[in-house]
């Protein structure tokens, strides 16, 4: 398992404190760098056009706004990313529709799967 | 000064808004020329003309400003209640006030004149009345060029006004509206072709035409003004090429003498050639006064008096004679022309403000009234004048005249003309009578008939003892009009030294007339003509001149009784068949008594006459008179009675002629009465006209308003029609005034309910105090708002009361405005519904999460830890859901907290700060910090004994964003020496506290107690505080109230 992550530099945006440090534990536990976690949006979206990330984990709703802006710099930059959120199917933009999303509350092992599946498509 | 700019001035009245636009629709947009549009406007209502004009043209269309610079390519529009002049370029703006300025157009036009010389030109559009008759002269005498609407292809609306300016000779062109532009912009154009340092050919040519025909030199003529006028000529006759304009000149004499005519134009003005009415003044005026009396009258005529400044000049300088005089003979001036429409303008006795360089302050003061911008005679100057249409080479002329002025009429004049005139002058005048002319006229070649007062400013006086050819009466009837020029001046030669014809007539007398004797009433002889002897011999006794007693034998009787027959009777008294003794012989004699009155004396003339030959003494009374018996005597009676009857009716024509005179004399004086009257209702006339004028451009404006608000009121309907908020309009009384259609679901309204009292209408809906509120309304003007729902409960609606604003700002009843809410309020309540659901999901799951932990976390610190954070969780949302999700009390999240831990009645815990409130986020994030500390100072701290406590206390710190500041002291509690390793607790608050608000926690030991100090700035999304000051009423007020004093923290 370590080796896939080994060195991989993930972008966290996430509000919540508990969560953000649970995601991040579990990602550096699994050999990655963690970028963040960030919480608010306008620097979440400074850090997505400049980080040299190769991935990123995005929660959806950060204290009331939404994460998209930086799904879209993201997008562009053409850097993977999953969406993680508390809230039902449905909640996506269109163009967001296709993109990986985890649902609060999520097991360890689902994040990684789903990072991996972004660093790897072909698997 | 003189910029290179030609600016067009328009001018326009009644109609004149659909012609300036045809205008500017055809004026291209690269012209380089600058507009200036004066209409008749009513001063005291908006005008549209910019907004109007500025559809048509690409131009920048502006209100004139004062002191504005007049550029290429604009359009300046006179605003209401004001006059425009033009000054070295730039807009003069003068507000008149309330008064009513009759004559813009002129007042500009002139005032363009003087300022931009032959840069001008004058265009007059529709309209009534002849404002810019005037105006269009100015310009036309200073250079510019003048053009008028003119009734081919498309006529104007109104033609009165460039009709006016037509017919009074001042336009140069005459155009249909569409191609005046077109034309203007040819016009200026050509001006290049000119090239004053070099005269062409052509130009020489011209010179040299003129003063061929016309025998003027035109070389001194102002070069460019001869140039403009000369274009103005080329423009007029469609000739582009000045050579050809020259050919035309050497072909056609009329476009000879009309381009003469063009260039004589002069300034007609008051007192013009101030030298010779200086002297009119000092020589003349006074002896027009001499020997009059308050029942005389100073007739004076001005013939060809145009616009009327010469004859005003004239009533001016005999008004103030009369001032000095006691008894001041009354005075009438003739003033005539065969302009109609120059009369027109006389008898308005209007003038443009220039003519202040002419007529000297003092009399400007006396004489005119100032109107805004023209200046009008007084109306005793005008009543003074009588100005009547009157040719003077066709019509009668005027008699007994004091004074004739007639300049600048005859240079216009031929020579055998002239011949004619100038004897009628000589007629028209009474014995000593005075004759004005213009300082290029001259009598003499009639100075047997005029006398030279004063050559250098053509003063002349009537010689009274000549004759004068017979005034040639046939002409003055229509018919021999057209043979007018060929009368030749041979009459002149007729004219005869009165002293040669007195002795011819003399010698006549002396050799045919027969014999007479002059006597005076007394019958005594004054005077014996030649051969008096036959009749008359020298009486016995003393010399006498007693005729009677002088008469021969046979005469005597008969003299007497004719001499006391014509003393008696006034008349002439002839005595026949007279036999007088002669020598021998008996000589039958005629005797006439004629009755002859001189220097109020009456004499007789006798005059003696034979009626056949001498007969011998003693045939008459024998031979004769017997002869004679039968047939005579029966003669002479019949001839007796035929003379008597003769008699009679020469009394009865006599009588008849009398009374022919005195009607003849009434019918004058009715005649004048009617001059008068003419001239008062042709003055009532043109203010008619002008008020017409001003009506006709109110009522275009108002049809523009009407179809304004015709479209408005369509509008309103439609939006009546379609919206779906039911509104109400109720007057001050609360009756109804109109409703929308929606409104009929809330009331039961029919249309005939329109002015009933809305209370008297049965509402669908619960609304108690409906009218409470709206009389509330109506008075104070607060609007309120209600949510009422209809009776039946089918729907919701937001009521809105408020007040109907009036004209002016008062309350003129009120506005009932129904939305309707129902979907609003559904909506709130599934929204309600939802979030209860969503609480107890929440709630319901936590519980869950802590029964599994229960079940299968094994007992001990985890689980206890674990079940508390959850519980603290727990709390915390259930103190949201009462703020419905929104935000809640700091001070409540930590009273929650700490309930578990309360001892005493609360007594180890203290609370103190201003109130703030947090948003969901904050509110989790502080419930879990306290709980954590909570929790820790229960293990380990002053929570862990029962003499310990806690105080929290906290405030706001001003910076910017201003802080909050929460401190959690523990006192009395066990000591602890360090803070040892940093736990769960210790990390989420400081970590946390800046992750998720920002803020910084510190931790210290005081005394050996934990101190906890937490900063967390405020933030919109997360926390907000409430001002101290203003804690102890915004306890109690809702939460909206506090959302908004937060966001303005300044206020």
């Amino acid at each position: 398992m370590k080796t896939r992550f080994d060195g991989l530099r993930i972008l966290v945006v996430e509000d919540e404190y508990l969560v953000a440090s649970l995601i991040q534990d579990i990602l550096e536990m699994a050999g990655c760098v963690v970028s963040g976690p960030i919480p608010r949006l306008t620097e979440a979206v400074d850090a997505a056009k400049v980080d040299a990330c190769d991935a990123a984990v995005l929660d959806v709703n950060l204290g009331g706004n939404r994460v998209f802006p930086v799904a879209e710099v993201l997008s562009h930059r053409h850097i993977p990313f999953i969406f993680v959120t508390g809230y039902g199917g449905g909640n996506l933009p269109e163009e967001h529709h296709s993109r990986p999303t985890l649902r609060k509350p999520f097991r360890n092992d689902e994040l990684l799967n789903a990072i991996s599946a972004l660093i790897n498509p072909a698997v | 000064m003189l910029s290179d700019l030609p600016i067009v001035g328009i001018g326009a009245s009644a109609g004149g808004v659909e012609a300036l636009e045809a205008f500017f629709r055809s004026v291209p947009d690269d012209n380089g020329l600058a507009f200036v549009v004066v209409t008749h406007l009513s001063p005291d209502r908006k005008s549209m003309l910019a907004e109007i004009l500025g559809r048509a043209t690409h131009m920048p269309v502006v209100d004139a400003q004062n002191d504005q610079e007049v550029e290429a390519e604009h359009v300046y529009v006179l605003p209401p209640g004001a006059i425009l002049t033009i000054s070295n370029g730039r807009l003069q703006l003068r507000h008149t006030g309330p008064g009513h300025e009759r004559a813009p157009i002129d007042v500009f036009f002139n005032s363009l004149a003087e300022d931009q010389a032959e840069y001008a030109i004058g265009v007059v559009l529709s309209g009534g009345g002849s404002d810019g008759t005037l105006g269009l002269k100015a310009i036309k005498e200073n250079g510019g060029l003048t053009v008028a609407q003119g009734t081919n292809v498309t006529r104007p609306r109104f033609v009165e006004m460039p009709a006016s300016a037509i017919a009074a000779g001042f336009v140069d062109l005459e155009l249909p509206v569409e191609h005046i532009a077109e034309r203007i912009i040819a016009y200026v154009r050509d001006w290049g072709s000119f090239d004053p340092e070099r005269p062409s050919d052509a130009l020489t040519q011209i010179y040299e035409v003129l003063g061929a025909r016309t025998g003027h030199d035109f070389n001194e003529y102002k070069e460019r003004t001869f140039q403009r006028r000369v274009q103005r000529r080329m423009q007029v006759v469609q000739i582009t090429k000045l050579a050809e304009y020259a050919e035309r000149l050497q072909q056609q004499p009329e476009e000879v003498s009309a381009l003469f005519r063009d260039l004589l134009i002069g300034v007609t003005d008051f007192f013009r050639d101030m030298a010779a009415f200086e002297a009119l003044e000092n020589s003349v005026i006074p002896h027009l006064f001499e020997d009059k009396t308050a029942d005389d009258e100073i007739r004076v005529w001005v013939a060809g008096c145009s616009t009327g400044e010469e004859a005003y000049s004239i009533a001016i300088l005999l008004r103030e004679q009369l001032e000095r005089r006691s008894s001041p003979p009354r005075i009438q001036i003739f003033a005539t022309d065969i302009d109609e429409a120059a009369l027109a303008m006389a008898r308005a006795a209007r003038y443009p403000a220039t003519i202040v360089n002419s007529v000297t302050p003092e009399r400007l003061q006396r004489y005119f009234v100032d109107e805004a911008g023209s200046y009008r005679l007084v109306k005793e100057l005008r009543d003074m004048c009588i100005f009547s249409v009157h040719s003077i080479i066709r019509d009668p002329p005027f008699s007994r005249l004091d004074l004739i002025s007639c300049r600048n009429l005859l240079i216009y004049l031929k020579s055998a003309l002239q011949a004619q005139i100038i004897p009628l002058f000589h007629y028209s005048l009474r014995a000593g009578g005075y004759l004005f002319l213009g300082p290029s006229e001259n009598v003499t070649r009639y100075s047997e008939l005029f006398s030279i007062i004063d050559r250098r400013s053509r003063l002349f006086r009537r010689r009274d003892l000549v004759s004068r050819p017979p005034l040639p009466l046939r002409q003055f009837t229509p018919q021999s009009r057209q043979d007018l020029p060929s009368r030749d001046s041979a009459q002149s030669g007729l004219l005869q030294r009165s002293d040669a014809l007195r002795r011819i007539a003399a010698t006549i007398v002396e050799h045919f007339a027969p014999t007479y004797v002059i006597v005076d009433e007394g019958g005594q002889a004054l005077y014996f003509s030649s051969g008096t002897g036959k009749y008359l011999q020298a009486a016995a006794g003393p010399p006498s001149r007693d005729l009677v007693a002088m008469a021969r034998p046979g005469l005597r009787n008969d003299l007497r009784a004719a001499l006391q027959n014509a003393k008696s009777s006034g008349r002439r008294v002839v005595r026949d068949r007279i036999a007088v003794q002669i020598n021998g012989g008996i000589q039958m004699i005629s005797v006439a008594v004629e009755p002859i009155s001189a220097d109020k004396e009456i004499v007789y003339g006798v005059v003696f006459a034979d009626r056949g030959p001498v007969q011998a003494e003693n045939e008459h009374p024998a031979g004769s008179p017997r002869e004679n018996d039968g047939t005579v005597d029966q003669i002479e009676k019949e001839l007796q009675e035929t003379r008597e009857r003769l008699q009679s009716t020469i009394e009865e024509l006599e009588t008849a002629n009398e009374e022919f005179r005195s009607s003849n004399e009434e019918l004058l004086s009715v005649n004048e009465e009617l001059q008068s009257t003419n001239e008062e209702l042709e003055t009532s006339k043109e203010e008619l006209q002008s008020v017409n004028e001003e009506l006709q451009t109110v009522n275009s404006e108002l049809s523009t308003k009407i179809e304004e608000l015709d479209r408005a009121n369509a509008d309103l309907y439609n939006l009546f029609e379609s919206t779906g908020v039911a509104t109400v309009f109720l007057d001050r009384y609360l009756v109804i005034r109109s409703f929308t259609p929606a409104v009929r679901v809330l009331f039961n309204l029919l249309p005939s309910d329109r002015g009933r009292p809305l209370t008297d209408i049965v509402a669908r809906f619960v609304y108690r105090d409906l009218e409470k509120d709206m009389r509330s309304v109506l008075e104070d003007g607060i609007p309120v708002e209600r949510s009422v729902s209809l009776a039946d409960g089918g729907g919701h609606y937001l009521a809105r009361i408020v007040p109907y604003h009036a004209v002016g700002g008062t309350i003129d009843g009120v506005l009932l405005t129904f939305v309707d809410v129902t979907h609003l309020v559904a909506a709130e309540e599934q929204q309600r519904v939802l979030t209860a659901e969503l609480s107890h999901r929440v709630k319901n799951t936590l519980a869950v999460v802590a029964s599994i932990a229960e079940r299968t976390l094994p007992d001990g610190v985890v689980k206890i830890d674990f079940l508390g954070r959850l519980h603290a969780l727990g709390h915390t949302h259930d103190l949201l859901a009462e703020g419905n999700w929104t935000e809640t009390r700091l001070s409540d999240v930590i009273n929650a907290e700490l309930a578990l831990h309360m001892t005493n009645g609360g007594a180890n815990l203290s609370l103190n700060g201003p109130p703030v409130l947090l948003k969901p986020q904050a509110a989790l994030f502080l419930t879990l910090a306290i709980h954590e500390l909570a929790t820790n100072a229960a293990k380990y701290g002053a929570l862990s004994v029962p003499e310990g406590r806690v105080e929290i206390r906290w405030q706001i710190a001003a910076a910017s964003p201003p802080r909050l500041e929460l401190t959690w002291l523990e006192h009395g509690g066990p000591k602890v020496d360090g803070m040892g390793k940093p736990g769960f607790g210790t990390e989420l608050i400081e970590r946390g506290l800046r992750f998720e608000l920002q803020g910084e926690a510190k931790f210290e030991l005081v005394d050996g107690c934990l101190q906890c100090r937490m900063m967390i700035p405020a933030d919109p999304d997360r926390l907000v505080f409430v001002s101290p000051t203003e804690q102890p009423e915004q306890e109690e007020q809702p939460h909206e109230d506090k959302i908004r004093r937060a966001q303005n923290p300044g206020g």
